[in-house]
């Protein structure tokens, strides 16, 4: 393919910064084609610089961005050596630099020594935007760390050859790892960074070395870190300190925080800005290039072969990511806040107002109102066996008592009452009760009284005949119970036994009893029958004697009268 | 001093008090005319006793009195003790009727009337003398005489003989009534 003219590039190029930034989302074939020749034509630019390169002119019909990416690689990267062997050397004898471009005045050779520096800064974004002296977290290409430490390694050799000449004199504090001066000349970096570029500004004359403006927030906080660091990164610094800051001062000496960072109010949101980190740095590079190439400067895209957009968040300071920061957290605990509680903070929760199985995962902890299950062991028994026996032998034994009631009065007596018809009038016992009440002392006796009197044990000859002969002919209640008590009925002593019980003995002592008794009976009546009978007799006997003696008497009477 | 103006009362005699009343009529009439100061006379023809207020009668209420002290004797009272109406003020006469208190028909009535009279009216007589009141069983009706707190205890006794309580028990209860009556004075 025929190299377009340098017309035709630039253009194109301008085309490139005239896009909108939302056009580069969508791939576009008139996009494409401008960019493959501005990057061309770039590269045609820059081929004579270099002195052997396998291309001669950039490659792009049909080529993969990421080939040309790689074209373009092998090409930069021994020039961006170079020149920074150029720079460093430029940077200890700036008089050079003016024998170099006698043509441009002392503004232009700022200039031409800060567009030196942009146009490192182009091919450090050519290469990848890797290239920047303070390490850079977002594009970490390896090879780019690589050629990033390499090319470190030789500055530093340089800075430290520079360097020692200066500060031979300081006192044995400094040796070759502690510079103080550059301490403190990092130090003024990082206060210049932080606090604005009039600061540094007004500091950068004095020191050798300032970091550049657009780097990361992060590379800060390293360097902040960093400061009793070795001294490479010092020395990185100091590299290109010297070129931005004269270039800066040129062109940005009004800069503000807006340029930078965008507008606070607006600009902190994260638009979608298409910028790598080295965003910043392509942006100044770019301003340089389009001064070269007489363009305004303006927040432009580096001309990037691939079509695909990188959407890096955009850079924010350190003052920003803080509060940015403690705004997610406000945001955070106010959502909180709002949302309803986790169940575990509300405070009365059933099953149906948790998830399921929530509480197993939860650590409860609520009081057992249960009292732990006594382990029975041998020893316990024994213990129980023990005090059991004790108490035993003691006889103390825990026998319920019965309370003792309660103090009880004396009962009351109990009058019987009268179940007989009264004999006094309503009206008497009234009047009574009236009198005893109003003088106790002319109250007559009470009922009770004559019931004692009436108690008189009367004697009456009761017989055991059944009640029912005694009492009412037509009783309420019929009753055969007899008039007298077994006790009164039969007053025996001793063991009396029914017929049937008798054992043969006791049937012979009761038979040979009764003979007993009968024979002394009989004997009595014997006796006295026979006194009577002997009375009679005699008697008998008398009379009969009379009765003879009168016979006699009689005869002889007769006999006498006979005589006579 | 009466109002000036003549008061009556007329007291219906059952039939089965005419007999009594005949042979109790002079006690009746002379604490009613001599005491009271109330002109009484019987109405045979219409079968009621008349009561007159008297010129000298000194209070209206000694017609009351006499009239209700003639329908105590009607109601089947004594006159000794119907009397003492006439004697105290704060006597009354409460009656009422074992329906009241329970219904009871047949022989659960005749029961509950045997149950308050007791064998030989020991039980009536024993609630009489135990809350100093009369006590007259006129078949359903019950009629007791007496003062106010007396009447009412006389009257739970009976109410429990009614519903059922053993004798035994309402004599207990009778007794500490009267124990605890003798407490008081």
């Amino acid at each position: 393919m025929g190299r377009p003219s340098e017309a035709a590039g630039m253009e194109a190029l301008h085309q490139l910064k005239s896009t909108e930034p939302p056009q580069w989302l969508a791939p576009s074939a008139s996009l494409s084609e401008s960019a493959r020749a501005a990057s061309q034509h770039l590269f045609a630019s820059l081929r004579p610089h270099v002195r052997k390169s396998p291309f001669d002119e950039l490659l792009v019909d049909n080529f993969d961005a990421e080939q040309i990416w790689q074209q373009i690689d092998l090409l930069t990267q021994p020039l961006v050596r170079s020149i920074r062997r150029r720079v460093k050397h430029w940077e200890k004898n700036p008089a050079e630099i003016e024998n170099l471009l006698p043509e441009v005045a002392d503004g232009g050779k700022k200039v031409a020594q800060g567009k030196k520096m942009e146009e490192i800064d182009d091919d450090d974004d050519d290469d990848g935007g890797d290239m920047d002296m303070d390490d850079d977290d977002d594009d970490d290409d390896e090879e780019m760390d690589v050629d990033n430490d390499g090319e470190q390694d030789g500055g530093k050799d340089e800075g430290d050859e520079s360097e020692e000449e200066e500060e031979e004199k300081s006192g044995g504090i400094e040796d070759k790892f502690l510079k103080i001066k550059e301490l403190q000349e990092h130090l003024e970096d990082e206060e210049a960074r932080h606090y604005g570029l009039d600061a540094k500004n007004k500091k950068s004359k004095k020191k050798s070395g300032s970091k550049k403006l657009e780097d990361e927030d992060d590379d800060s906080e390293e360097g902040e870190e960093d400061k009793e660091e070795d001294d490479d990164e010092d020395e990185e610094v100091d590299l290109f300190a010297g070129g931005d800051d004269e270039d800066e001062e040129d062109e940005m000496g009004n800069a503000r925080y807006e340029d930078f960072f965008g507008k606070k109010k607006g600009g902190s949101e994260p638009k979608p800005r298409f910028k790598d980190e080295l965003g910043e740095d392509s942006s100044s590079g770019e301003e340089e290039k389009e001064e070269e190439l007489s363009s305004d400067d303006d927040d432009d895209e580096e001309e990037d072969d691939d079509e695909n957009v990188n959407k890096k968040p955009k850079v924010l300071s350190t003052h920003e990511k803080e509060v940015q920061k403690i705004k997610s957290e406000i945001e955070k605990m106010e959502k909180a806040n709002l949302d309803p509680k986790t169940w575990t903070m509300q405070g009365e929760v059933t099953a149906a107002n948790r998830p399921k199985n929530s509480a197993l995962e939860v650590d409860l902890d609520f009081e057992h109102n249960v009292r732990p299950v006594p382990v029975i062991t041998e020893e316990v028994t024994q213990s129980l066996e023990e005090i059991i026996k004790k108490r035993i032998i003691e006889g103390q034994f825990d026998d319920i008592k019965r309370a003792p009631g309660l103090p009880s009065k004396a009962p009351r007596e109990l009058k019987p009452v009268d179940e007989n018809k009264s004999n006094k009038g309503l009206a008497e016992v009234y009047e009574e009760e009236f009198v005893q009440q109003t003088d106790p002392a002319a109250a007559p006796l009470s009922f009770s009284d004559e019931q004692k009197k009436e108690i008189i044990e009367d004697m009456s000859i009761q017989s055991n005949v059944p009640a029912l002969a005694m009492e009412e002919i037509a009783p309420v209640a019929v009753s055969d119970a007899a008039m007298l008590a077994p006790e009164e009925v039969f007053s025996g002593k001793g063991n009396v036994k029914a017929e049937v019980e008798l054992t043969q003995t006791e049937r012979k002592r009761r038979r040979a009893k009764k003979k007993r008794k009968f024979k002394a009976v009989e004997t009595k009546k014997m006796a006295s029958k026979k006194a009577r009978e002997d009375e009679l007799r005699k008697q008998k006997e008398g009379t009969l004697l009379v009765v003879q003696v009168t016979h006699l008497c009689c005869q002889i009477n007769v006999m006498l009268n006979q005589k006579l | 001093m009466s109002d000036g103006k003549v008061q009556f009362r007329k007291v219906s005699v059952p039939p089965h008090r005419y007999t009594p009343l005949k042979k109790a009529w002079m006690e009746i009439y002379t604490p009613v005319y001599e005491q009271m100061k109330i002109d009484i006379r019987m109405n045979l023809k219409a079968r009621k006793v008349e009561l007159k207020t008297r010129v000298d009668t000194p209070d209206i209420s000694n017609l009351q009195k006499c009239a209700d002290f003639v329908h105590a004797f009607m109601m089947g009272f004594d006159v000794i003790d119907a009397v003492a109406l006439l004697r105290m003020d704060e006597l009354y006469v409460d009656s009422f009727e074992i329906k009241d208190v329970k219904t009871l028909k047949g022989e659960h009535k005749s029961r509950a009337i045997g149950r308050l009279s007791g064998k030989g009216g020991k039980t009536k007589f024993s609630i009489e003398n135990a809350t100093k009141t009369r006590i007259v069983l006129a078949d359903e009706k019950i009629h007791i005489l007496g003062s106010f707190r007396n009447i009412k205890i006389a009257r739970d006794a009976l109410c429990s003989l009614i519903l059922g309580a053993p004798p035994g028990k309402v004599n207990s209860k009778l007794r500490q009534v009267t124990a605890r009556s003798a407490e008081l004075f």
